[in-house]
């Protein structure tokens, strides 16, 4: 279970409505309506990227009344399907899905399996993504794609659809660049 | 008896709390000078505190060979940097570095359109910090800015599909890569292609990023940036590259050239040289209290001259292309293949963080190492941490840094002590660890020497001559 303990806050006297927080949300939780940035509380985790990248320090954190508790019981669906997905995007379900709040991945294949179709319902379902919100965008697309999800190509720039994986370089590819041990780290990884 | 420290300049942030009493003002800590282990780790040109003048005289001596005329007057360049360059020596020799480029260019070609991008990690205001304390924004005449892995990407059509660069590295006619040779993230890059490692961070969207620290493996990773460096994209834009050199004894030269294959085997061999046996000693280590007192987070602070990320895999070669480190950035630090190391080194009984700034995942030290968190106000700020929400559920507090030391001491049952302040030329440690090194040095050497650089080098297609071959192109 992973507690959210903050929320993020807008100065609307100072927001100009340019959308640079709604680009960065890892969860859709800032939205610019009428050229105003407004939080859902219920979906911010309190990631440190709309206050950070606010040009016009707009935004802040501040503390919940009460925490914000997210997460879920990976026991709880179906554990062939769970193992199958993750063999699939080649990925241990033990293995680490987010280092920021120690969700891993058996967590995000059960979110999948219990219906999340996006990076964001992933974060949400599981906690994972509230933290540097980089590391585990990568996982959650292999798996998402790995259950057969149709990816929905986003508008502005919260992220672009680009998941290459050491399982996917081509064997022209691998002889182009020498030295680069393709070959060997797909050793690695078969044997967890 | 151990001279007197010298810890490096801590630059104030707001990742970070406000300087305080330094671990080199303890009693029994001093200076163990890197000539005493290996006078044959190559010399230092500049150390901080010294005249910048060396780094702009050699960084003009660097680029005298360097062909800008693809630059034209009227073109716009981005000079492009990344924050560790500025964590290093308290950042004054990177930043003048990056000056003298700017004025080099600017005579040269006539252009007077330069700008300097700043790139970071997850320090997302750390550019606008860096930009402020250097003055930068004064020096390129309002045309410096920071990068960050959130910003608008750029598309780059690679020969493994679309990545994506951040589009403010590469708004202009040309880029020049303005870098450093320190070793950083060892256990990323291996010594393969370290030369174009920011084009697939630094200088990359947070999608990219992944690609290379989650997707690929613990000696592949670096192919994403050797496929973005030779997009047909960042071809049309590449100018040049200019690295400053480093050794655990300072700054030992600034390179530039047109050819970073050439760059790249110069980072190589004087990686080799410089951290070899320094990495080597660090693994003979079998207990000892780390202390963090300089800028930057654990993983990344310098202590004599090499980084705390060196002490904490020192358990594995990673200059040795067969071992397979335990790393954070596949996820496998829990079930690793390979030898049956643990994530962090088991020989550092106690970890005092005294000074340090937030910036990356690293749950694994307070899981692994019992750990002393040194004031109120840095306790505050880390229980604020998002990348690491549960930190100060494991770890407890000290009023101050005696205290700290005096709960290390009977927690790890060891007077010796590394402090990591950023020293370049010395190890600020205890006479008792500086006794130890001393004594493992010979071994170390002989080790190195007739052992493991033929090694290194055979696994990257060169020869012992080219190690000593230090003759300009």
């Amino acid at each position: 279970m992973v507690e959210i303990k903050n929320v993020a806050r807008v100065d609307t006297e100072k927001c100009l409505g340019c959308a640079v927080c709604q680009n960065v949300c890892p969860t859709e939780a800032i939205l610019v309506v009428n050229k105003k940035a407004e939080v859902s509380p219920e979906k911010c985790v309190a990631c440190p990227n709309c206050s950070g990248m606010c040009p016009e320090d707009a935004v802040e954190l501040v503390p919940r009344a009460e925490p914000l508790k997210l997460g879920l019981n990976w026991r709880q669906v179906d554990q062939d399907r769970l193992v199958e997905m993750c063999r699939k995007a080649h990925l241990h379900p033990h293995q680490w899905l987010c280092l920021c709040s120690a969700v891993r991945v058996r967590d995000g294949a059960a979110a999948i399996l219990k219906g999340a179709r996006s990076p964001e319902e992933i974060a949400l379902m599981t906690g994972a993504r509230t933290g540097c919100t980089v590391y585990c965008f990568q996982t959650m697309m292999r798996l998402l794609k790995a259950h057969g999800v149709e990816i929905e190509p986003q508008k502005g720039y919260r992220w672009y659809d680009s998941t290459q994986t050491l399982w996917d370089v081509p064997e022209e590819i691998v002889k182009k660049y020498p030295g680069h041990f393709l070959e060997e780290d797909k050793d690695v990884f078969r044997k967890i | 008896m151990l001279k007197q420290a010298s810890p490096s300049y801590i630059r104030k942030s707001m990742y970070g709390p406000d300087p305080r009493k330094r671990a080199a003002e303890l009693a029994g800590i001093g200076a163990l000078e890197i000539r005493d282990l290996f006078p044959e780790v190559p010399e230092e040109i500049y150390r901080e505190g010294a005249d910048l003048s060396i780094i702009r005289n050699a960084t003009d001596a660097a680029l005298e060979n360097v062909n800008m005329d693809k630059i034209g007057p009227d073109d716009s360049v981005n000079i492009l940097s990344s924050q560790y360059g500025f964590q290093l020596m308290g950042g004054d020799a990177y930043a003048e570095m990056i000056r003298t480029i700017h004025d080099a260019v600017r005579a040269r070609t006539g252009c007077e359109n330069i700008r300097l991008r700043v790139a970071t990690g997850f320090r997302i205001r750390e550019p606008d910090e860096i930009i402020r304390h250097y003055k930068l924004d004064e020096f390129f005449q309002g045309k410096a800015r920071g990068v960050r892995a959130l910003d608008r990407g750029v598309p780059i059509e690679t020969d493994i599909g679309t990545l994506y660069g951040s589009a403010r590295v590469y708004d202009a006619d040309w880029i020049i890569h303005a870098h450093h040779g320190e070793l950083r993230e060892l256990d990323m890059h291996r010594m393969i292609n370290r030369a174009v490692k920011p084009f697939a961070m630094s200088y990359a969207r947070m999608e990219t990023r992944g690609v290379a620290h989650i997707n690929f493996g613990p000696r592949s990773s670096n192919l994403i940036a050797r496929v973005i460096f030779e997009s047909e994209f960042v071809q049309s834009k590449f100018t040049f590259g200019c690295f400053l050199l480093t050794s655990p004894e300072g700054i030992i030269g600034v390179e530039a050239g047109n050819d970073l294959d050439r760059l790249d085997r110069k980072l190589m061999t004087a990686a080799f040289k410089s951290y070899g046996k320094i990495r080597e000693l660090l693994s003979e280590i079998t207990e000892c209290i780390a202390v963090m007192d300089a800028t930057g987070e654990p993983r990344y602070m310098v202590g004599g001259g090499t980084t705390f990320g060196n002490l904490t895999e020192a358990e594995l070669d990673l200059f040795d292309l067969d071992i397979i480190p335990v790393s954070l950035g596949y996820g496998l630090y829990e079930r690793p293949p390979g030898p049956r190391v643990s994530s962090v080194n088991p020989a550092i009984k106690a970890l005092v963080l005294n000074h340090m700034w937030l910036g990356v995942p690293q749950m694994e030290l307070p899981t692994h190492i019992p750990t002393i968190v040194v004031g109120r106000d840095l306790a505050e700020i880390l229980d604020g941490d998002p990348m690491n929400r549960e930190f100060m559920s494991r770890v407890v507090t000290a009023e101050n840094l005696d205290t700290a030391m005096e709960f290390a001491y009977g927690i790890a049952k060891t007077d010796k002590v590394f402090v990591f302040d950023g020293s370049f030329g010395a190890m600020t440690v205890s006479e008792s660890l500086a006794d130890f090194l001393l004594d493992r040095a010979p071994e170390v050497r002989r080790r190195v020497d007739d052992v493991l650089m033929p090694k290194w080098l055979r696994q990257r297609g060169l020869d012992m001559e080219q190690l000593s071959d230090d003759r300009p192109d």
